[in-house]
């Protein structure tokens, strides 16, 4: 203990330190309510998608016409977001916006699912499905690649720190849609439309094989990723009872061995 | 039905059979995912281990000027902090650009080694460590964030409560010289933190409670004194189990 210190601190160092406090308040809010405005566009999007289990699949392209409206509304609003965001380091504030951006997403990918936002450009990775049907594909899944086309917002970046959509957002949305479609499955059915069952069926059970590639760590996305099964047992319970009353075409022979016995 | 990739005891990935799963039609995309995710995991599990060994270096150095200045202490601090940073170097590659934030939670050891740097400069300097004087013990290439000086400093107040207690037991006197001393120090720092804005996390708020109770078995201590003082034999020490039964540190 030799010079005596003239004081215990140095006062700019709390200066410093409430101006950064003051400066992430500010970011927060900003953030906050850019956020609430997702939030709102977001559950217009999905409330018009809501309308879908009581819509016969004839009526969906007008559905899906003012669904693509809602999510034009969100790209707009998560441009905004982009810019604001870009400015800060990514990961310091994206648990304020990941929530509302996975349900964003999750409407997007529900909408092209139902025939919206027809893939255009000839890069598009869903070659098997173009060629079979020219009007509008039912069963489309939107890579993470391609909603973030949508948004006009860069995706899983790696190399830089600016806004973009997540592996794992996009994760969490495709197993929201699981939840919808099983839902969906029973409601088309309702309304006499035992083709749905099936395409809904083929397609969550091939989501479910992609989840099951997965090596997750106890986290959210295994949390939630866990639930797809069920999905897929709602789903086989719809077409096994429609099967059972010859409600739909049996599978080809060949298709099944039961068929030879 | 078929679980993950199955793994053996070292993590590695065990040879899948082939016809394992039939190839959905996402089979491709959810491979890239995988091995993002993969990549992501790993290098949240190399934090973590580092983040661990970091923290249990910390802690041995605030343990160390608790018991006295004997001579070897400043050896074995500084044996710690090239330990640390080794460690540290380790994950630099883990904690750039964009990750630095990503891993924050896993990277908590900073505010440990916040803790114990500060704790050790008072000691020394009876002075508040700058941010600056804090980055300068890591690696240069790993940010030390306003947040986790911040975070790290509230830990301070745990520090210096005990410091204060024990040497008050050994000596009969708040130490401190230069007309000032422990108390008015743990005082000073307090009041500083209570100006600043509050944020609005639970563990800002619990840090500002562990915060106050520090202060107050600082202050109880200085009452103890001017009371007790004459009666006070020696190897006494204040009676800590107060009214409240809350926990004295947050983890």
């Amino acid at each position: 203990m030799s010079a005596p210190p003239p004081s215990l601190l140095d006062p700019s160092i709390f200066s410093s330190l409430e101006a950064k406090l003051q400066e992430e308040t500010q970011v927060r809010d900003t953030l906050s309510q850019l956020v609430q405005r997702l939030d709102r566009a977001v559950a217009t999007a999905q409330g018009l998608l809501s309308r879908v289990h009581s819509t016969p699949r004839a009526r969906y392209p007008a559905l899906v016409a003012q669904v693509e409206a809602a999510v034009k509304e969100e790209a707009a609003i998560i441009s905004e977001l982009e810019k604001v965001a870009s400015q800060h380091p990514f990961y310091k504030y994206n648990q304020k916006w990941n929530r509302s951006i996975q349900h964003a997403i999750g409407t997007t990918i529900y909408c092209a699912w139902l025939g919206g936002f027809p893939s255009s450009s000839p890069s598009s990775s869903s070659e098997p499905e173009a060629a079979s049907k020219p009007a509008a594909e039912i069963g489309r899944l939107l890579t993470l690649e391609e909603v973030g086309a949508i948004f006009s917002v860069p995706t899983n970046l790696k190399d830089r720190d600016a806004f973009h959509l997540t592996i794992e957002e996009y994760l969490l949305s495709l197993v929201d849609l699981t939840q919808d479609l099983s839902r969906l499955a029973t409601n088309a059915v309702t309304l006499g439309d035992f083709q749905l069952p099936l395409t809904i069926s083929a397609f969550v059970k091939d989501l479910f094989a992609g989840f099951q590639l997965l090596n997750l760590k106890n986290d959210i996305i295994r949390k939630r990723a866990d639930s797809v099964k069920y999905e897929v047992k709602r789903v086989e319970d719809v077409v096994y009872d429609l099967s059972l009353r010859g409600l739909i075409q049996r599978p080809t022979a060949g298709d099944t061995e039961m068929e030879s016995a | 039905m078929a679980g993950g990739t199955k793994r053996d005891y070292d993590g590695n990935v065990r040879a899948k059979s082939v016809q394992d799963l039939p190839r959905g039609r996402f089979h491709a995309m959810f491979e890239t995912f995988r091995d993002e995710l993969d990549e992501h995991y790993d290098r949240r599990e190399r934090i973590i281990k580092a983040s661990r060994d970091v923290t249990a270096q910390s802690k041995k150095i605030v343990k160390q000027p608790n018991q006295d200045f004997p001579k070897g202490i400043q050896q074995d601090i500084d044996t710690r902090l090239g330990e640390i940073s080794k460690l540290l170097s380790g994950i630099t590659a883990d904690v750039q650009s964009i990750n630095r934030y990503r891993y924050s939670f896993s990277l908590r050891c900073l505010e440990e080694l916040v803790e114990a740097l500060s704790f050790a400069h008072y000691l020394r300097h009876q002075t508040l460590i700058t941010l600056e004087e804090t980055q300068a013990a890591v690696p240069a290439d790993i940010m030390l964030t306003p947040h986790d000086y911040m975070y790290g400093l509230f830990d301070l107040f745990g520090e210096l409560m005990r410091f204060a207690t024990v040497t008050t037991a050994q000596t009969g006197e708040l130490v401190g010289d230069y007309e000032r001393n422990i108390l008015s120090d743990i005082q000073e720092l307090g009041c500083s933190f209570e100006m600043l804005p509050q944020v609005p996390t639970k563990d800002f708020r619990s840090k500002v409670e562990v915060m106050r109770q520090s202060i107050n078995k600082v202050e109880k201590l200085g009452y103890g004194l001017v009371v007790r003082g004459s009666e006070r034999p020696k190897g006494w020490v204040p009676d800590m189990k107060d009214d409240d039964h809350r926990p004295v540190s947050p983890v």
